[in-house]
């Protein structure tokens, strides 16, 4: 039988944790290793698990639902769903190639190699792709 | 020496070599309840304070054991309760200061990386209802055997029996007292069951949750057997005074030694870690972090679970704990 997909956070982090919550979410979701009709742990079991308050991972759900991908509904689990890609405005290209360009510079400051980058750009667009 | 005090001297002994071999019984990487290096324990300092501790927990066992040697014997009550009181308040401080020395001057910050499954359903592998049956059958197999010799079994017979192996307390043949031995061991084997139920349920998966469900599970045998050889006893059934404790003490040696080889074992990662901070254990021994919702905290050192003080549930059910103690101890008196 197939393991389940696990989520990772770091508390030391200066990223709020519902951030990484629903950044590591997406990843998962985006890749396909959460697929439609796939059932996410109850709000309390995530809390539980990551030992951090049920607000954080409600707030986390709340904004994963908010861009389409989960259907949250009282009494039940939070349930993924099937979700078109919106097209992508001017706006938002410009946007996303800012943060890239600013995590790139800070991993350059933080003395990555170039090449290494380039592979690890490379192998996540391969990856978030199949 | 009275049987009352062979037993606490025996209660005694049993204790100091628990505190003798607690500091081993623990994950890899934590020595007196605070994070070090996996080689550190092995290492001249590190086996200079496990041999520091022992020495003082070893003073505490004699200490203790003078004072029950000293005690008037005839206030009961107080030769069982002091010399524990204080072999235990000097292990543990003995403790409290090894877990200073160790955090302050050997300790180590592990990063605060926490881990969560994405499965609506919560791993529950280890409660294995092939486990926990047999123990119900066995006892639904002694009722009924109970029951087609019920009329063989003699109008009077001994329920209790003291510290010196005579029967202190009697019973009339009455279905109640016949099958309370059994039903009173139907009990206990539930309250371990959902003991281990709510462990399963409420708690993260670790190493300590598979170990903890599991023990409970297999303590349901060495319980069955006692209460299945108390209720045979009317019918004539002969066993020697040592048979029950030595079967228990075996158990509980055996289960802890299987324990220990499950909790230290280098090879197994936690599914979903605990919170690694030291700065949550307070004195090395009390969970207290306010920001996790958690109840139930696997213990740093030795088998279980303690309980995360930050929170109102864990006061709750110490008071409710301490209720229950402190009622059973006046009821028993009163009925004296």
């Amino acid at each position: 039988m197939a393991s389940a997909p696990t989520l990772r956070i770091d508390l030391d982090s200066a990223v709020p944790a519902y951030r990484q919550i629903v950044d590591g979410l997406r990843i998962l979701l985006v890749n396909g290793k959460l697929a439609p009709g796939s059932e996410l742990p109850s709000v309390r079991r995530m809390a539980l698990d990551l030992g951090v308050h049920f607000n954080t991972v409600a707030e986390a759900y709340r904004l994963l639902a908010e861009e389409g991908w989960l259907d949250l509904r009282h009494g039940r689990s939070a349930r993924v769903i099937y979700r078109d890609a919106p097209d992508p405005t001017s706006g938002s290209l410009k946007e996303f190639g800012y943060r890239l360009r600013a995590l790139l510079a800070e991993m350059l400051a933080n003395g990555a190699p170039t090449e290494d980058l380039r592979n690890a750009l490379r192998t996540a667009a391969e990856e978030l792709e199949s | 020496m009275k049987p009352e005090e062979t037993i606490a001297l025996l209660n005694l002994v049993f204790v100091a070599a628990i505190f003798q071999f607690m500091p081993l019984l623990t994950r890899q990487g934590i020595f007196f309840s605070a994070t070090v290096d996996p080689d550190f324990p092995r290492s001249v300092d590190g086996r200079r304070l496990l041999r520091s501790y022992r020495w003082q927990s070893a003073l505490s066992a004699v200490s203790a054991i003078a004072l029950l040697l000293t005690l008037p014997s005839h206030r009961p009550g107080l030769v069982v309760l002091a010399p524990m009181l204080i072999m235990v308040a000097g292990s543990v401080c003995g403790y409290w200061l090894k877990f200073r020395e160790v955090h302050a001057r050997y300790g180590q910050r592990r990063p605060e990386i926490r881990q969560a499954e994405l499965s609506s359903q919560p791993s529950r592998a280890s409660f294995s209802p092939w486990l926990w049956l047999p123990p119900f059958v066995a006892m639904a197999i002694t009722a009924a055997y109970l029951q087609a010799r019920y009329i063989e079994l003699p109008l009077r017979f001994p329920v209790h029996w003291g510290a010196d192996g005579q029967p202190n307390r009697w019973a009339t043949r009455e279905p109640l007292t016949v099958f309370a031995p059994l039903l009173m061991g139907a009990g206990m084997n539930l309250l371990m069951l959902g003991l281990a139920w709510m462990i399963s349920r409420v708690s993260r998966n670790t190493i300590m949750r598979r170990v903890t469900v599991r023990l409970l599970e297999v303590l349901l045998y060495p319980l069955t057997f006692t209460f299945i050889v108390v209720a045979l006893l009317p019918l004539g059934l002969v066993v020697p005074m040592w048979v029950i404790p030595g079967f228990m003490l075996a158990c509980g040696a055996g289960l802890i030694y299987w324990s220990y080889r499950q909790i230290a074992a280098p090879a197994i990662a936690d599914a979903v870690p605990e919170p690694q901070n030291d700065a949550y254990w307070k004195a090395g021994m009390f969970y207290y972090n306010p920001s996790d919702p958690a109840i139930f905290v696997a213990k740093r050192v030795g088998i279980g679970y303690t309980m995360n003080f930050s929170g109102r549930w864990a006061w709750v059910v110490m008071a409710l704990t301490l209720a229950v103690v402190v009622g059973s101890i006046a009821l028993a008196r009163q009925a004296k």
